[in-house]
């Protein structure tokens, strides 16, 4: 048997969702639902080799090749980039990322500088940048819609789903920036040199999907 | 203010030991191939000014370039890329040279990468450029070149040809703006479906935009070359198709391995100043391309000289790294003799280890001023023979 394919899955939601995928293939996930704390686990009967990970390093696992593939967010995939393949919209995950103010706050009102508080600097600078307009972007780590709260910023660019959180403070979604939803993902030489294996997963994907 | 004294810039490294072998076998290796094919060396310099990798297509982003300025204040940049210093040697001072010129190199390559991801920004490119043939023959030429080169290292591995001519002349049909060609040429590289085929809907369905759609997928062995006349509306494109066709066929019986040669109609890199076949090869075990090349023959007249050109570049760093992790690590040669001697007896002792060295033999000359602790030198660097020289002569010990 040759080596398995290694796929790493972003921890958490999309996990579940991903490991419910593999079932529905007719794949034993046993190892993978009874982890415990293990990180690489694997799917025999589908000769793969599941790797945990958080969503930034999926990435950065793909792009090097460690893992031949990885299910990861359009969120991770806008905000890193990288170079990699992103072969199919497994369609779970869904939400987006959208601009919120105060409800009531005219944002593109005045000619001064707006402020955007986000955990996506690069998606907001991108953003703002096809408006041609200049915005001043601060990086928050934890719950975005504290800063405009506490007057930080006029704006948040951030993952909405259902909207609940914006609404419980106060903020409303003014524009949306663009949909999200899972992505399987490969590195650009495993492809190649594991084409049939890889094609194979992929077929058998899409048509459960 | 903090001293940096102590460690090398991001991106960077120090090679030691057995590195430096690896890295200069893989080299010698490279160099002894391109030599016995008929290559010149070319080196050129470290620091060009920015204008040459400034030109009307912006091949290299100038956020990747290392950048100064020289004592006039003019912007200068740190080698990107040896292929078009190359062109710029071409263009003026080979403007009236006999052609084919048949130049090689392996030189550093500098770009910022982003940080802490692992990459260097100081690449080892070890190369060719085959200037001033559009013959299939020099194609040929410069892909048997490639494969050649990835089999030294012994080990598994896969060399891929395609041709931005077919993406080049699938867009030329689109009434669109600019703008949304990169964005298509952009998912095709990323074979991004999902996008490529949201964005194609948008134009409305012909045979140009379902041939665009299926191009990402156009890759594999002999097969694709089937799926993609069926596909292709345009006899221009089918002519590309038959000649690339031809030269898989070709580089197959060239390489003479199962599987070894693979097409990909999708590789539509931006970067790229190719306009026709375009190579690339990989070793298994490396995430990332070894191998990068292709046609550009409308790069030297961007500097004022019109004429053809095909080569490649062999990313030595990255050769290196599979070797390392295969295990493969050669140990530093040992010295055969260690030269011991007794105070007083120094110059005699320097033309005693040299005599030793003209026979061919690896020797030192023994830095401490007692016997037992040039001995203990010897056991500990394993060197079989400590020679000690006196007053009356040598006297050999095992």
């Amino acid at each position: 048997m040759n080596k398995p394919i290694r796929i790493a899955l972003t921890k958490g939601r999309l996990e579940k969702d991903t490991v419910g995928l593999f079932e529905k293939l007719g794949f034993d996930c046993t190892a993978v639902r009874e982890k415990g704390r293990k990180l690489i686990l694997p799917i025999p009967d589908g000769n793969l080799e599941v790797v945990l990970a958080k969503a930034n390093d999926v990435i950065t696992y793909v792009e090097h090749g460690v893992c031949d593939m990885g299910v990861v967010g359009k969120d991770t995939i806008m905000e890193m980039e990288g170079k990699f393949y992103e072969l199919v919209d497994l369609g779970f995950g869904r939400c987006k990322f959208a601009l919120a103010t105060k409800k009531g706050y005219d944002f593109y009102s005045g000619y001064g500088i707006k402020t955007i508080a986000t955990k996506y600097p690069n998606v907001s600078r991108r953003f703002f940048e096809k408006k041609g307009m200049d915005t001043e972007i601060i990086k928050i780590e934890g719950s975005v819609e504290l800063a405009p709260l506490l007057e930080l910023a006029d704006g948040i660019v951030d993952i909405v789903e259902t909207g609940t959180t914006l609404k419980e403070n106060g903020l409303e979604v003014i524009e949306d920036v663009a949909p999200i939803s899972a992505r399987l993902i490969a590195n650009t030489v495993s492809l190649k040199l594991r084409h049939a294996e890889i094609d194979r997963l992929i077929k058998l994907i899409e048509e459960n999907l | 203010m903090r001293n940096y004294d102590l460690i090398t810039p991001e991106g960077t490294k120090d090679l030691l030991f057995g590195e430096c072998i690896v890295r200069r076998n893989i080299e010698k290796t490279l160099f002894k191939l391109f030599k016995s094919r008929g290559y010149c060396e070319m080196i050129t310099p470290g620091l060009e000014f920015f204008d040459v990798f400034n030109l009307n297509s912006q091949y290299f982003p100038q956020e990747n370039l290392y950048k100064l300025t020289d004592s006039k204040g003019r912007l200068l940049v740190m080698r990107p890329d040896s292929t078009m210093p190359i062109a710029r040697v071409v263009a003026t001072r080979l403007r009236d040279a006999m052609l084919p010129l048949k130049f090689c190199y392996n030189q550093t390559v500098y770009r910022t990468e982003p940080a802490l991801k692992g990459r260097s920004d100081e690449i080892v490119q070890a190369g060719i450029e085959l200037i001033g043939s559009e013959l299939k023959m020099a194609d040929l030429e410069v892909i048997s070149t490639a494969v050649e080169a990835l089999r030294s290292f012994g080990m598994e591995f896969s060399l891929e040809i395609g041709h931005i001519g077919i993406f080049k002349e699938l867009v030329s049909h689109l009434e669109v703006s600019d703008n949304v060609k990169e964005n298509i040429r952009k998912h095709i590289e990323a074979k991004n479906f999902p996008a490529l085929n949201d964005l194609l809907d948008t134009l409305g369905s012909s045979p140009i935009t379902n041939a665009l759609k299926k191009l990402p997928a156009l890759f594999g062995g002999e097969e694709v070359f089937e799926k993609a006349e069926e596909l292709m509306p345009d006899e221009n494109i089918k002519r590309i198709l038959d000649e690339l066709k031809e030269i898989y066929h070709d580089a197959c019986e060239i390489c003479d391995t199962e599987g070894a040669i693979t097409v990909d109609l999708g590789l539509v890199n931006k970067t790229d100043y190719y306009t026709g076949l375009i190579i690339k090869g990989y070793l298994q075990g490396h995430g990332e391309e070894v191998v990068s090349g292709g046609r550009y023959d409308k790069l030297i007249s961007e500097f004022g000289y019109d004429v053809p050109a095909v080569g490649f570049a062999l990313n030595v760093n990255g050769v290196a790294k599979v070797i390392e992790k295969n295990g493969v690590f050669p140990s530093m040669p040992k010295a055969d003799i260690l030269v011991y001697a007794v105070p007083g007896c120094e110059v005699a002792a320097l033309k005693a280890a040299q005599e030793y060295r003209d026979q061919g033999l690896i020797v030192e000359n023994a830095l401490f001023d007692d016997l037992d602790s040039a001995r203990a030198y010897a056991m500990e660097m394993r060197i079989a023979k400590v020679v000690v020289i006196d007053e009356t002569g040598e006297d050999e010990q095992e």
